[in-house]
């Protein structure tokens, strides 16, 4: 019995002092967590999968809950250091220069699991687009049926003003069955705004045709009343420009170019100003040297 | 296997019915054996692991769901998937490899073979033993699992019901293993068995690799060592469907199918290897 109480008290100092020591140690600031919390990961993607055998799945969800951890204690220690004024808008503030790598293991080792593709398009833009987009093109290459990525794609290259890729990849996603009718419409807004009018007019007669919802009619309807719009605006900035250039100065009202906008083709109101598709006087910008929308216009601005 | 076990083989019901020419009897010895390997594992508390295995479940249930951004029931299945591949390996392999070596080393593999009991019989039996231990080990986990999808879900989850070819797969897996670990434990020491079947395991996963580096070598004689590797060494890699099962996804009627004639191929030809081996083992 003597030995057994032995025993037992040999245990419990054995493990307080053993918590002790840990107490102790974790005291000394060495500052090694933070260097190693930056580490690079030494192994890439393949060679991981290889190696995690048939366990590749909970590899994944652990590099999964690492990278939103690392971003969680990222925010925090942003909002310590900063009073709790953390913006979404500036993730580059953050520096999460781990993020990148962690997603590409992540997907590398489950490329069926779309979580992390869209995490990592929501956030890896402001750090780096071109890791956002060989993601997301990692992504779709896996699931070539996910319409989402290729939305997700669509917007990066948006974003970055490359509207023929962003029309190619929305047009690309908008062929999967399953795909709303709006990936199409959005295809045709990038060739808009990139400059190509007509054969976004084409797409979107296309897709109006091939669609019985009344929502996408009227969608399509006001998509072309706004490139019936940008089409009158590119003209009458000409004009604009051409009175600029002449005149050494900018025109002061309508009345000045209505002669000129009349032989550009252009509708004119009573007081000499161009009128939109629904009939609302343009409005002079600028101090008369760009065009725009009218505020109460129907015209769709966007 | 006890003495008791033993006994029980002996038993004067079954011994006064032997009769070799009848395949019947032949099948009951084996039950016989198998019935008793499979006490053995019980009485040696092998299903011990459920209750980590439970308490696993409970807390990534918990848990999952504050930190995974939703994502919770995918883990949930790869978890709980993982952790039965896991444990099945460690039973297949650390209960494979004593199976026989335990009848030995406690000698009363001498009173069973006393009796009109062939010793492929009693591999056999042992080995089908081992593959009920695992078969309950695998079912209990596999609706555990399904009951924690459940919980998560608060509701029928179809996840429950997709996991289950997964679940197949894996135990076709680990009944490949223990006639692995079987094999090896015929004419090599428990220890050296278990790290050899844990090397198949392992290469078994890189069959793929195998067969691209048979592609990729540049000399004839190297291409066939790695394609005779290929084909030679268990296609492991067949029998992982965990992460498409935690996406829902489940393998098709003929990709079962050829796994388990596989696997069942497989099987026959290790126990026959590991009979050849152990009927010409010297046991004085």
């Amino acid at each position: 019995m003597k030995r057994d109480y032995f025993l037992v008290l040999v245990i419990v100092v054995g493990l307080s002092a053993a918590a002790m020591v840990t107490r102790w140690n974790d005291g000394q600031e060495r500052d090694l967590k933070p260097q190693f919390a930056e580490e690079p990961l030494y192994l890439n993607g393949p060679a991981m999968k290889r190696l995690t055998l048939a366990f590749n799945g909970v590899a994944a969800d652990w590099f999964w809950l690492r990278s939103l951890q690392y971003v969680g204690r990222k925010i925090v220690s942003y909002e310590d250091a900063h009073e709790g004024n953390f913006n979404l808008a500036n993730l580059s503030s953050l520096d999460l220069r781990l993020l990148p790598s962690l997603l590409r293991m992540t997907t590398a080792l489950d490329p069926q699991f779309l979580e992390p593709y869209y995490y990592g398009a929501f956030i890896l833009p402001d750090l780096d687009p071109n890791e956002a987009i060989a993601l997301l093109n990692h992504g779709i290459a896996n699931n070539p049926d996910k319409w989402r990525l290729y939305q997700h794609l669509g917007y990066i290259y948006w974003q970055r003003g490359d509207h023929q890729k962003a029309s190619e990849v929305y047009a690309a996603g908008a062929r999967i069955s399953g795909a709303p009718p709006w990936m199409l419409a959005m295809s045709a807004r990038m060739k808009a705004e990139g400059g190509a009018g007509a054969a976004a007019r084409e797409m979107y007669i296309h897709l109006s045709e091939a669609s019985d919802d009344p929502t996408v009619k009227e969608m399509v309807g006001k998509q072309l009343l706004r490139l019936d719009s940008i089409e009158e605006r590119e003209r009458i900035s000409r004009v604009l420009s051409d009175y600029a250039a002449s005149r050494g100065r900018c025109a002061s009202s309508w009345k000045e170019i209505s002669v000129a906008l009349r032989a550009a083709g252009l509708r004119v109101s009573a007081a000499g100003a161009p009128l939109d598709p629904k009939n609302v006087p343009y409005r002079l910008i600028k101090n008369g040297c760009d065009v725009d929308l009218d505020e109460h216009s129907e015209v769709p601005h966007r | 296997m006890s003495r008791q076990s033993a006994d029980l083989i002996a038993a004067p019901d079954l011994a006064d019915k032997v009769n070799p020419a009848t395949t019947g009897v032949a099948s009951r010895r084996v039950a016989a054996i198998a019935r008793n390997a499979f006490r053995e594992a019980v009485r040696d508390r092998v299903l011990y692991n459920l209750v980590v295995f439970v308490l696993l479940l409970i807390a990534g249930a918990i848990f999952l769901g504050e930190i995974s951004a939703g994502q919770e029931a995918k883990i949930i299945v790869d978890l709980g998937l993982s952790a039965i591949l896991l444990f099945g390996v460690f039973i297949a392999i650390f209960v494979g490899v004593g199976l026989v070596y335990k009848e030995i080393e406690r000698r009363t593999l001498y009173a069973i073979l006393s009796k009109p009991i062939g010793r492929g019989q009693f591999l056999l039996g042992k080995y089908l033993g081992l593959c009920l231990t695992l078969l309950v080990n695998v079912a209990i986990m596999g609706v555990g699992l399904s009951l924690a999808l459940i919980y998560v879900k608060r509701g029928w989850d179809p996840l429950a019901a997709r996991i289950w070819p997964a679940i197949f797969l894996i135990y076709v897996e680990l009944a490949i293993l223990t006639g692995v670990a079987m094999m090896f434990s015929a004419f090599s020491s428990p220890a050296l068995s278990a790290l050899l079947t844990f090397f198949v395991f392992v290469i078994g996963h890189f069959s793929a690799d195998l067969k691209a580096l048979s592609a990729s070598m540049g000399s004839a004689p190297t291409r066939w060592v790695f394609a005779g590797l290929y084909y030679l060494l268990p296609n492991l890699a067949n029998y992982n469907a965990i992460s498409p099962a935690a996406h829902g996804q489940t393998p098709d009627g003929s990709a079962l199918l050829a796994a388990a004639v596989y696997g069942l191929i497989y099987i026959c030809v290790l126990l026959a290897a590991t009979a050849l081996v152990f009927s010409r083992r010297n046991l004085k």
